[in-house]
């Protein structure tokens, strides 16, 4: 089989090197707002949204996206 | 005259064929004939009534530290376990360097809930690599051992506190591939990593700070040698189970490696996502990925005490900080002070619908004996308080020693697991031996699949059974010539009743280094335990003083054939 023939599921993403809400918003959500795609996203990825970020002074600073996260970048499926 | 003789036995082979009657005669470590044996034997054991099985396989333990001070992995081995993997879920003891000792033992602490003085009184810490890791245990292995190594201490050894940090840079990957060869070469069978656990300093875990690229330049490291990858998802979310499936099977295509991720439950609360799961596992295996799912058989139960922090309370951030940092004079300072009570209280509110079904299971002083056995709903009733009130006032009365048990916590359909456990892309596992020794017994999971889903519920058939838990684990995990009881394999042999095997009851032992407890199960119905040819248990005689456990698949230059998975 395929993958092209693989059932759809929900679309996410790896993130890349220094990503933040932002920089996924202007390269998954492209044609929406970017304060709007940064709160879809930030809803439809809550168990990254609600961890706590990096430490104070930490090479993470205050965004609490990890490189290994899945990143939704659409609502659940019905 | 052969060295061992096992005759008028029942053999389920582990090829899931049905069984049959014969004799099996071993000479040195492997199995010499199966047949009528009319040779006499230098021993000899009437397996008449019993089944003879391939010992079973065990691939998710957490046994690295105990096998430090218990070479048999007990009781593990007495429930027919042969063969243990252990280094699952990105946490191994090896390669590590000294100056990360501390941080490492703190990780298996918050992680599988092992204790801190058992670490300190039970371990002499002699080694830093993994070859060296390996020398070490090697001493006194009564149990075969596939170890796994961890892709959170790779992450340490190469990149130090950075590994808590940040990507790694092409230098460093490059470098962690170097010291993955290093320890396939020494013997590990795979890496493990992990995508959703925390620190001692609840901070993600070194193997959460790598991109995909990191983890794949490991999978293309396996690729060489033919090895596995073990993953823990985020098995909470179907959505997020099934993102990580999807990128575990591109890597298996790509790298053509076996991959397996663990645990995957039944969750009553969502018993949509298993199916869901499922669906998408049997797509990926018919593209020709390798993606296993680890199902346990056992339902969760959870028993805990204040005195260590417990994973039922991780939900509770009040609770669980005082558990996870406090002293006992501490927590029991927290529990008498009316302003700290009062916020506890209020944050247990979300679970109040549990607590009254916990159940106090032991207690030190005489005067609440009479509890024991008892619903926290009922002792509250019968002191005119309410139960959250009855855990902390116990709590406080004990000094924290009263014990209290969540049972049936989940993973309890028993028409829904069932059906996970025969089918034939899932991986029967999970067991965590070793590892969570205060919250519950990790030990038993073997015999609970034989009474309760062939016995009991005639879900699978004996064979099917064993089948699932020897030959398709060796298979899955490339463990060579073992799990089949055949001319020329190895004599890991397990003989039980197979009208009395099970768990037994748990129970709460005092047997772990620095005067440390933990649950446990013994084995019922289990008679006899074969390790390479060599009887390392009986019913009768228990834990045999010879000991033959190797370290599987064993040194690259020791390996004969690996048995594609």
């Amino acid at each position: 089989m395929p993958a092209t023939e693989l059932s759809t599921v929900r679309k996410s993403i790896l993130p890349k090197g220094g990503d933040t809400w932002q920089s996924i918003a202007a390269r998954c959500l492209s044609g929406t707002p970017e304060a709007e795609a940064v709160s879809q996203l930030q809803s439809w990825n809550l168990h990254v949204f609600m961890r706590a970020s990096g430490a104070a002074g930490s090479m993470r600073g205050t965004n609490p996206i990890l490189p290994s996260d899945v990143i939704f970048i659409e609502p659940p499926r019905a | 005259m052969y060295d061992l003789v096992i005759r008028n036995g029942r053999v389920v082979d582990g090829s899931g064929m049905p069984a049959y009657n014969a004799d099996i005669a071993l000479s040195g470590n492997r199995i010499a004939k199966i047949g009528r044996i009319s040779e006499k034997g230098r021993k000899e054991i009437d397996a008449e009534g019993k089944v003879v099985s391939p010992g079973f396989i065990d691939p998710h333990t957490h046994f690295d530290a105990q096998l430090l001070w218990d070479g048999y992995a007990k009781p593990a081995l007495s429930h027919g376990v042969t063969t243990i993997v252990p280094g699952n879920c990105s946490l191994s003891l090896a390669p590590l360097r000294a100056e990360f000792r501390t941080k490492l033992v703190g990780m298996f602490n918050q992680i599988e809930e092992m204790p801190l003085k058992a670490f300190k009184e039970g371990v002499v810490w002699d080694w830093e690599t993994f070859s060296e890791y390996i020398t070490r245990i090697r001493k006194g292995l009564a149990i075969n051992v596939a170890p796994l190594v961890g892709h959170s201490v790779i992450r340490l050894w190469v990149m130090g506190e950075a590994a808590m940090e940040r990507t790694a840079t092409p230098e460093e990957i490059a470098e962690m591939q170097g010291v993955l060869r290093e320890c396939l070469d020494a013997g590990a069978i795979g890496l493990s990593t992990s995508y959703v656990d925390m620190d001692e300093k609840l901070q993600p875990v070194p193997s959460r700070y790598a991109d995909a690229a990191e983890v794949e330049a490991f999978a293309s490291v396996l690729g060489e040698y033919g090895r596995i990858l073990q993953i823990v998802p985020e098995f909470y979310d179907a959505d997020l189970t099934i993102a990580r499936l999807d990128q575990l099977a591109e890597i298996s295509l790509k790298y053509g490696i076996p991959t397996t991720f663990s645990p995957l439950f039944v969750n009553a609360d969502n018993v949509d996502a298993v199916d869901r799961v499922m669906r998408r596992v049997d797509e990926q295996f018919a593209r020709g990925a390798r993606v296993w799912p680890q199902v346990q058989t056992r339902p969760i139960d959870i028993s805990f005490c204040f005195a260590v922090p417990s994973l039922l309370f991780i939900r509770l951030p009040g609770w669980y900080r005082i558990m996870r940092f406090g002293t006992p004079d501490q927590i029991v300072a927290a529990f008498k002070d009316p302003a700290t009570r009062e916020k506890l209280v209020a944050e247990s509110a979300v679970y109040n619908a549990l607590w009254p079904n916990l159940r106090l299971r032991l207690v030190q002083t005489e005067a609440n004996q009479k509890y024991v056995g008892m619903t926290v709903g009922e002792i509250a009733a019968a002191r005119g308080t309410t139960p959250i009130d009855v855990m902390i006032d116990l709590s406080i009365e004990e000094h924290l020693d009263a014990h209290f048990l969540a049972a049936d916590m989940g993973h309890n359909s028993d028409e829904r697991v069932g059906a996970l456990l025969k089918h034939p892309r899932v991986h029967i596992g999970a067991s965590d031996g070793g590892a969570h020794i205060l919250s519950f017994s990790t030990y038993g999971d073997t015999g609970f699949l034989f009474a309760h889903y062939v016995r009991e519920l005639n879900a699978m058939s004996i064979e099917s059974a064993v089948k699932k838990i020897t030959s398709e684990t060796a298979a899955i995990w490339g463990i060579p010539d073992r799990g089949l009881l055949q001319q020329g394999y190895i004599a890991d042999i397990v003989i039980f009743d197979p009208q009395t095997i099970n768990r037994g009851e748990e129970k709460y032992v005092q047997d772990v280094p620095g005067d440390g407890s933990r649950y446990i199960r013994d084995a019922m119905g289990v008679d006899t335990v074969i390790v390479g040819g060599g009887v390392a248990w009986t019913a009768v005689a228990g834990y045999n003083a010879e000991t033959r456990g190797e370290i599987l698949p064993g040194q690259v230059q020791d390996t004969r054939t690996l048995v594609p998975a």
